[in-house]
């Protein structure tokens, strides 16, 4: 005999105890909601500083900066880094933030040479709105990466203020790198002179070498070519320079695992007393279960089934919120012009669910055991 | 052989030092098809003998076989299954689900057996006819009255079609009417289809719809009398 024909029984119980049901799945769809939100910034994190095979993109800083406005190159190490052995490129890159601190939403300016961009970075990038052409005519112009111009609500044609530069939407871009998604590429002669005059000054470069191998060898010879220079090198692999400049953001959301944690256990605490009170009010009921030759195995099965049906569907709710609302936030938390964004994709939906339903069965078993062990004739007295 | 045989039937409750034992080496034999009341006064250990029968309970010492099966030798998990194949049980309090409709609660026993939606549509509406509320089969039980209630408590206990089927005080809670409507459907149910009934009962004017009454006391038969014999005392 399948048990799928009692599932209908269990549905009825959650559905037709109405206030209780809807009480219990709206606590577990809160604190599904915080947990799938500290997920996906836990996945923004792994995302955005976890080296992947086949990367080859080193980032030229200043040595003991840490901030795009103190970090202060000549643009024309350029030269001197692409005849390093093993280099294919160095763009540089002039970045202007709106925002210095920690924020949800910062706009960040990249200031690039735009042939050079396009030629190197372009084949990685997706023009989902807009004119490459508009871009390449225009000094004003920006192409705006999907996040940043989702949250700000920015399509092409439309201008838009931040951080003292006014500039003009030519394009709007998706890439698979979290830093594109969340940046206004521009010019970089705009940028260097939105600001104060300072032609000739870059931020930093962004270096591209032949082979994932050379990184660090490539890295070495950087930093020791400019070791005795006015303005010294470090040199980092894209997604290290994250790590370092992000790294209070990575803390942060580190910390953030344990109020994770916290969470599921509040849907243990939560779907346990649902299922604890409604068994200790039905002790009557599972006894004429019982009494009507039901086991006390299946007994347990269908209390358990309760606390697997509430928790899903305050899991489903939850999780789904938290994706609704990421994905039409567009948030990605950003500091000193990196981003790390808040990736709340269908796999973190999918873990919040599968780690829902198995604290849904946890908080239903010792409930489900007691109720099972009792004595049926005793039920009937109490009762 | 008796459909129901019990031999030095005992059964014992320990609470701190003392042995309560509402169950004191009763000897019984109930034969198929037969109507029996058990009277007796309260805590004479009517619903004790009568929960040892439907198998919801087991004796401390002494043989209980109904129907040829040791119901003291079944486990846990096998006595479940025979109470689902032979025993229908009607409650004072008709003990209905209340979250599910009357044709919900008929359905319950059956999703036990190897039968499909449609079979089991076709035996909960037998079963709801039988009792006389087809008509609402759709209703939960706080929209029906009492009398109601245990009209589909009965059909829920007899839709299986089980060996006995036993009532505790069916009628406990009823008034005059709706008792005598209950009784005179249990007498339908044995005098068509059958069936061997066991049910304790207060009232002598009930257990006179029985065949036979058996009278305890302190968890020992007292006498035994015809049904005419018992009303007349
Ligand atoms: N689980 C139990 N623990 C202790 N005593 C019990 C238990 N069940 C029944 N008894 C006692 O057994 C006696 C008989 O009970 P019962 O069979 O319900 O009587 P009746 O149904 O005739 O009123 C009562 O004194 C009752 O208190
Ligand atoms: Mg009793």
């Amino acid at each position: 005999m399948s048990v799928g024909r009692f599932v209908p029984y269990v549905l009825k119980q959650v559905t037709r105890h109405r206030g209780r049901s809807a009480l219990t799945v709206a606590g577990v769809a809160i604190a599904m909601f915080l947990f799938t939100a500290v997920q996906a910034m836990n996945r923004g994190v792994t995302v955005a500083t976890q080296e992947r095979a086949g990367e080859t993109t080193l980032v030229v800083y200043r040595a003991d900066r840490y901030c795009p406005a103190t970090s202060e190159l000549p643009q024309d190490y350029q030269s001197r880094i692409e005849r390093i052995e093993g280099v294919v490129s160095a763009i540089p890159v002039k970045v202007v933030v709106s925002n210095c601190r920690t924020s949800l939403d910062v706009v960040t300016f990249r200031g690039v040479p735009k042939e050079a961009f396009l030629a190197e970075r372009g084949g990685a990038m997706e023009l989902v709105a807009g004119s490459a052409e508009d871009w390449k005519r225009r000094t004003d112009a920006a192409l705006v990466g999907e996040t940043l111009a989702t949250r700000r609500g920015l399509r092409p044609g439309m201008t838009f203020d931040a951080a003292g530069i006014t500039a003009y939407v030519a394009g709007v871009i998706r890439s698979d790198n979290p830093q594109d998604q969340n940046v206004a590429y521009t010019a970089l002669e705009f940028v260097q002179l939105a600001g104060r005059d300072r032609l000739g000054i870059v931020t930093q470069f962004n270096v591209t070498v032949e082979d994932p191998s050379m990184l660090e060898s490539v890295a070495a010879e950087i930093d020791g070519t400019f070791k005795t220079a006015q303005e010294p090198t470090a040199t980092f692999t894209e997604k290290s320079f994250i790590g370092r400049i992000a790294d209070d953001i990575i803390e942060l959301v580190g910390f953030a695992r344990w109020l994770g944690i916290g969470c599921l256990a509040a849907v243990l605490a939560l779907v346990a007393n649902a299922i604890v009170l409604s068994v200790q009010s039905r002790i009557g009921e599972h006894a004429v279960l019982q009494t009507l030759g039901y086991s006390s195995r299946l007994v347990a099965l269908l209390i358990v089934g309760e606390g697997l049906v509430l928790s899903l569907a305050g899991g489903v709710l939850g999780a789904l919120a938290a994706y609704v609302v990421a994905r039409l936030g567009s948030f990605a938390l950003a500091v000193e012009g990196v981003s790390i964004p808040i990736e709340a994709s269908l796999g973190v939906i999918a873990t919040g669910l599968v780690v829902c339903g198995t604290i849904g069965v946890l908080g239903g078993l010792v409930p489900a055991w007691q109720a099972s062990r009792r004595e049926i004739a005793a039920c009937f007295r109490a009762a | 052989m008796a459909l129901i045989e019990c031999r030095g039937l005992t059964r014992e409750y320990k609470k701190g030092d003392n042995i309560i034992r509402p169950l004191d080496g009763l000897d019984l034999d109930v034969e198929r098809g037969e109507f029996v009341a058990l009277m007796g006064p309260s805590g004479s250990g009517k619903t004790t003998l009568l929960n040892l029968v439907a198998g919801i309970d087991s004796p401390t010492r002494g043989e209980l076989t109904v129907d040829g099966v040791a119901l003291g030798s079944l486990s846990r998990n096998k006595l479940a299954a025979w109470r689902a194949q032979h025993v229908g049980y009607v409650f004072q309090l008709y003990n209905l689900v209340p979250v599910l409709t009357a044709y919900e609660n008929v359905e319950l026993p059956l999703l036990l057996h190897a039968l499909s939606r449609r079979e089991r549509h076709g035996r909960v509406m037998t079963a709801l006819q039988r009792v006389g509320i087809a008509d609402r089969h759709d209703h939960y039980p706080r929209q029906l009255s009492g009398g109601q209630e245990q009209r589909v408590a009965i059909a829920r206990a007899v839709v299986t079609d089980p060996t006995i089927l036993v009532g505790d005080e069916p009628t406990g809670d009823l008034d005059a009417s709706a008792a005598e409507a209950v009784m005179a459907l249990l007498g339908e149910l044995h005098d068509d289809l059958g069936k061997t009934i066991i049910m304790v009962t207060h009232d002598p004017k009930t257990a006179a719809c029985a065949e036979r009454t058996l009278h305890l006391e302190k968890g020992r038969l007292v006498r035994e009398a015809g049904a005419m014999e018992g009303a007349a005392v």
